[in-house]
Parts: structure tokens; sequence; C-alpha cells
């Protein structure tokens, strides 16, 4: 039988992280200072796949591994459009999304903001004039940034998400 | 699955002689087997052909194929390595194959969709990758359809919805999920219906992603394409490109360089690792184990750095072309990779024991979302997804393209067909893909990595193992501009698989029982 006791005393067992990088730490704590002042202390994103190659997900995903672990600066990925102040939108718009993409964007409470993330999403990349697709996010949604790549890198994702604090706070001194 | 001496072209040479002459068959440039059939000659040769234990891999449509001016059908079947393509004329009535075949009722309904296609008989003609959005009559793959903007509906009166399967009976209900999921992942929407916690059936509605990829690829140039290949699904990069270009090879006999081979063969295995580790992350934390999952989400981003120092892309992606490859990897940096690969399968076990002992993960994975071997064969099924359920299935062994041949996969094959056991062969996979480019690196010939060659025009089928199963392409090249670009992922196929899997079991395991399949949708919708 365990004693809870003694476990309480144990010190904890955790390892040290040897996967932080200087260039991450970095660019995460403007973030948060950013989000501090912007969002009063942490954002809540969206994520929504409007026809990727799932690279950009992926992507995304890597955000919350232990190398980024992003929750350290304000930021969580949340499972409702009702509880999110940003949505990533992904992927061109295929016609079969449309109206997914539309429904999960008026679900959101504003505030709200739209970041395009991946070439798909920016402009319609390869797929641009392709019958199955409208294009980018654009085309549907008022879309407030952009972050090219194919697909970009988590590092440039953070990068896209600095500046849009940025640029939200100065639209909240206006 | 290894030691089949014969040449497997001959075997079908013999066995479809006996219903079909031999002189309407061809042989085409991977020694895949064309014959033309007819309405009459058309049921026996598929009774033949299951009967001797053939597998549909792939049903698709071609305008101007060869043998009919109209539209063909194009039925592929696998058997050790060997194929054979029925091209049947579809401006005649055809005949629907889903009630014996059950993998072609969703390739029927795509060829109905793109090319207007009808099969009297088939038991299920809702639309397939066209969704309520599009008008009627339209078929985009008809060449007489030009690429570009049409018109769709902004919004869908209710009586037109989609109509699921109906589940009806005491204390049945349903419960609807997507196409927006709660995490971060691909669209689609699963209609469970469920008795208590326990679901009785579930129904599968794809093709949210729809991006029209076959018709992108129709008039672009061969090089060109290779972008599309990339793009079919993320984590597939290398596999889907490397299928296309080694058509477009065999196509115009451009004999790839050895070192070209090497290094696509490394890239190949370093994306199944990163594939695996991303599966099996996402299955721990589908149980609610994040211990385990964060040492694999760790090792997995390790990977992918690596494939960034090795390539520039995290997804390994501009390095494939036609020829071999776009650009050497220097010396160094396959040191490097080595050295890394050492630690990395150290470190691998030490997460993979952790796992393995910890009564919590072992209690969710095991006996939930079993897929019976008896499903393999009727719904070709391939990949880990098989081989965890007995199937000794593996494009890289079945039928080896590149250098396969001289560092063969050792396949894992387990037999209860449940989360386990597709976390177990994954695991496996991943330490004999270390141990394969180990063998690579060791071995590495010098020399130039591409060679230049025209593209002649011609068709070709080609099979390559994705982290996911048995992808196919088939490519066609008219005027040096691409015709037809069909591509079929292990995913079309396996998606099926879940329906079956899912059942008996509770809908709080259908994340963990869905991550295990790794299913993707992109490849799937295309």
């Amino acid at each position: 039988m365990v004693n809870a006791f003694s476990c309480m005393l144990k010190s904890k067992v955790t390892e040290n992280v040897l996967v932080r990088n200087d260039a991450i730490e970095k660019l995460g704590r403007l973030l948060k200072r950013e989000v501090d002042a912007v969002f009063g202390g942490s954002i809540a994103i969206r994520e929504l796949d409007s026809g990727s190659d799932n690279a950009t997900e992926i992507e995304i995903n890597a955000l919350n591994n232990a190398f980024y672990d992003v929750e350290r600066f304000g930021i969580s990925f949340v499972a409702s459009p009702r509880h999110a102040d940003v949505l990533l939108v992904t992927g061109a718009v295929t016609h079969n999304m449309a109206i997914a993409v539309k429904k999960t964007y008026e679900a959101m409470p504003s505030p709200k903001f739209v970041i395009a993330v991946g070439d798909d999403a920016c402009d319609g990349g390869i797929f641009a004039g392709s019958y199955a697709v409208l294009g980018g996010a654009e085309k549907i949604l008022p879309v407030d940034m952009k972050i090219p790549g194919n697909p970009p890198t988590p590092a440039q994702i953070l990068e896209g998400l600095l500046a849009l604090m940025r640029r939200a706070k100065e639209g909240k001194r206006k | 699955m290894a030691g089949e001496t014969v040449d497997p072209a001959a075997h079908i040479f013999e066995i479809i002689g006996t219903v079909l002459s031999v002189e309407s068959m061809t042989r085409g440039c991977s020694n895949e087997i064309y014959v033309p059939v007819s309405e009459e000659e058309f049921e026996p040769v598929i009774n033949l052909l299951t009967a001797r234990k053939f597998v549909l891999i792939a049903l698709f449509g071609a305008e101007g194929f060869r043998y009919f001016l109209g539209t063909s059908l194009l039925y592929v079947f696998e058997k050790r390595g060997g194929m054979v393509i029925l091209v049947r004329d579809a401006d005649r009535p055809v005949s629907s194959i889903a009630a014996m075949i059950p993998s072609a009722s969703w390739f029927e309904r795509e060829c109905r969709d793109g090319f207007g296609i009808e099969f009297t008989g088939a038991f299920d003609t809702r639309r397939l990758f066209l969704h309520e959005t599009y008008p009627e009559n339209f078929h985009p793959l008809k060449k007489s359809f030009v690429n570009g903007p049409i018109p769709t509906k902004p919004s869908i009166d209710p009586a037109d919805e989609y109509p699921f399967r109906k589940v009806n009976g005491e204390g049945v209900y349903q419960v609807p999920v997507g196409p927006v999921h709660a995490g971060i992942i691909e669209p689609g929407h699963f209609r469970f219906s469920v008795i208590g916690e326990t679901i009785f059936n579930l129904e599968v509605r794809m093709f949210y992603k729809h991006r029209g990829i076959e018709k992108l690829a129709e008039g672009k140039s061969p090089e060109w394409c290779i972008r599309i290949a990339e793009a079919v699904s993320g984590d597939e990069s290398v596999a889907n490109a490397t299928a296309f270009c080694m058509a477009i090879e065999k196509i115009s006999r451009i004999p790839v360089p050895d070192r070209a081979w090497q290094l696509r063969t490394i890239l190949l295995e370093m994306e199944r690792i990163a594939s695996h580790l991303g599966d099996q992350a996402g299955m721990l934390l589908d149980v609610a184990f994040p211990l385990g999952a964060s040492q694999f989400s760790v090792l997995r981003e390790e990977v992918v750095r690596e494939n960034e120092r090795l390539t520039g892309s995290r997804f390994l992606r501009g390095m494939v072309a036609i020829g071999g490859l776009s650009r050497d990897i220097r010396k160094e940096q396959l040191y490097e990779l080595g050295r890394f690969l050492d630690q990395f399968r150290k470190r691998y076990r030490i997460g993979l024991k952790i796992v393995l002992s910890t009564a919590s993960v072992i209690d969710r994975f095991g006996t939930t979302g079993i897929i019976r071997p008896g499903l393999l064969r009727p719904l070709n099924i391939t990949g880990p997804a098989a081989r965890a359920s007995g199937g000794k299935v593996d494009t890289r062994v079945n039928c080896p393209y590149g250098i396969y041949t001289r560092y063969p996969p050792i396949p894992k094959i387990l037999k209860d067909g449940d989360v386990i056991s597709r976390f177990t062969v994954k695991a496996a996979e991943i330490l004999d893909s270390v141990e394969i480019i180990r063998k690579l690196l060791a071995s590495m010939p010098e020399g130039e990595v591409r060679r230049e060659a025209l593209v002649l025009d011609g068709y070709t089928l080609s099979l390559v193992e994705s982290p996911r199963g048995e992808n196919l392409a088939f490519v066609w090249v008219k005027n040096g501009k691409i015709e037809r670009y069909k591509v079929r992922t292990a995913s079309f196929c396996n998606w099926q698989a879940i329906e079956h899997a899912v059942q008996g079991n509770i809908v709080p395991d259908f994340p963990v029982i869905n991550k295990s399949l790794n299913l993707s949708y992109a490849g799937t919708d295309l």
C-alpha cells in the first residue's frame, strides 16, 4: 500500500526539460506581454479546417508539444467557437465546407479575429481556380491577418499571432 | 507474403485466359495487365477474380482511354503484386458490383459524381464527393467541363439534406458529430446510432474537404503536378510524390540513380516514423495519458526538425522529382542523421516501455475497436490497420518498388485487430524504419541524384506503401501534359473499416479508435 503522505514529502517527479530554445522563449515572452495587454491574460483560439491538406493542422497541433507549450504564453485552443476570440482558418474554403465555415464564425462572440494560416487559406494557393473551392478564407470571412507558408512552421504561426496582438492593440487605442 | 517465384503477370494471363482471349490483353509499363471487357464477359471475369482471391484496389473513370472513345471504367484488381485492369465501356449501361464487392460502393459513387455514370442495381446511389451545395447534373471530371468557378447553393433546404441511413428501434438515438470537431483535426461527419452508451451503428460522411485534386492536375505539366501530389495529404507528401514520379519514370523509362532511390527511401521511412509517432501520441492523449503522449510528441518534433535539417522542409516537400531528387543531401548531414537515430531509438524504447507498462493504457487499448480479418479483402484494408488484423499486406514486400527488394522491411503481423494491436504494430514499424534507414546510410553510394530525361506519353499505375497503407496513383500523360491523375490513398478504403470497428464499443472510445486507424480526410476527399 502506498502511503499518500510519503508521496507528498518526496521531491516532484518531473524531468528537466531540454527542449526549450531561446528564440521561441523570447517570442513567447513578447506574445505573453501583448496577450496580457490586449486580452487581459489569455486568448482562446478555435482552429477551423476549411479544406487544408492537414499539414497546417499538424503544425498548429505542434504548438502544444513540450518544445512550444504555448499555454504558458496565455494561448489556449478551445473546443467550441462559442469560447473563442480568434479563429485560425486553414486551407482553401471548399464548397462542401462553406456553410460550416460561416456557421462557425457566426457562433463566435464579438469582438473576434480571423487568421488565415497557410498559403491555401491566404489566397487559395494551388487550388485557386478549382471548381471545388471558393478561394482563400477572405472570400467568406473578414480576415484580419494572413500567415503564409506551405505549411507555416509553429514559430511562424506564433509570429503571426504576435502581429495580430499588436494590430489589435492599435485598434484598441483608437 | 514473400517467396512468390512465378511472374505475377503470367499468373494473371493464365487465370483470365480461361474466360477471355489472351490476344486482347496487354502489359503496361509497370507490368500491370490491361484487358477490355464486354458486358457479357464482365460478370464471369469478376466472379473468377473474386473466387481466385483478387482484391479490388481501385475503380475509376477516364475519357477516351485506349479501347473506347467515350468514358471507360477501369477496375484494378491485385493479388500478390500482380495487377489486372479490366476496362469497361461506360457509355453503355453498366451494372453495379457493390453487392458482391463492398469496397466498390464508394468507388462507384465517386465515378457517378465525377463522370455521371449510372450503375444499375446499385444499393447506394447517394452523391459522394459532391455535397448538396453542388448543382444537379454537374460532373467535374468530364472533359467537356472546363475547370473554373461554378454556381453553388448558398443554403440547403432541409428537404434536400443528405439522407443518412435510418436506424430505428427502442432506445436508439442519434449522435451527430461534425463536420467541425472539438479538436485541431480535419472535418468529417459521424452519425452515431447509440443505445445507452454503446454504438449500434456508425455512418461516416466524408468529402467536406473535396478540393478537386484530380481535375486540377489535368492539362498541367508533370513537373508541376508533383506539387499537387504533395498536397493530397500533408503527412504523406513523400509517398504520394514518389507514387506520382514513379509512374512517370516507368512511362518514360527513366532510370533513377541508386543514390536517389536510397535517399528517397530514407525520406519515405522518415515520413512513416513521424506519422506513426503522431498517431501514438494522439492515441495516448485520447486515453488521458499525457505522460506517454508528451514523450512521443517530443520525439515527433525532433524527427520533423531532423527532416527540416535534411531537406529544408518539415514535411520533406520539394525533394522528390521526376528522375530522382531535386537536390542531394550532403554526407555530413547523413552522418548526423545516423547519430540522431541512435539516440532516438534509445529514447523511443524508454517511452514505449513506460506506455506498455501502464495498466490504464492497456485497459483502454485492449479489445477496443476490433477490425475482423474477414473485412480486410472485401474492403481493401491496407497498412498497419490490416497488419494488426492478421493481414500479410505491405506494398514494400508484396510489390516492392525502388530498392525495397534489397532493404526489405520486416512486417509485424498481429491477429487481434484492436487498438493495442495497431499501437504495437506501429511501434514495431518505427523501429524497423530506423533499422532500414541505418542500413541505407551504411551503404550509401556516391553519384548523381537525378537523371534528367524527356517525359514520354503513356499511362501506368504505381503503388507505394505510405504510413497509412497502400497508395495508388494512375498517371496518364498525353502530349506532354497530364491527361488523367487518379490517386487513391489507403485512407479512402480504410475509412470504411471504422464503421465496423466501432460497433459495440462505447462512444467515448471512438476518438482513440479513430486515432489508432489514423485516417486522412484530405487524402480521401481529394
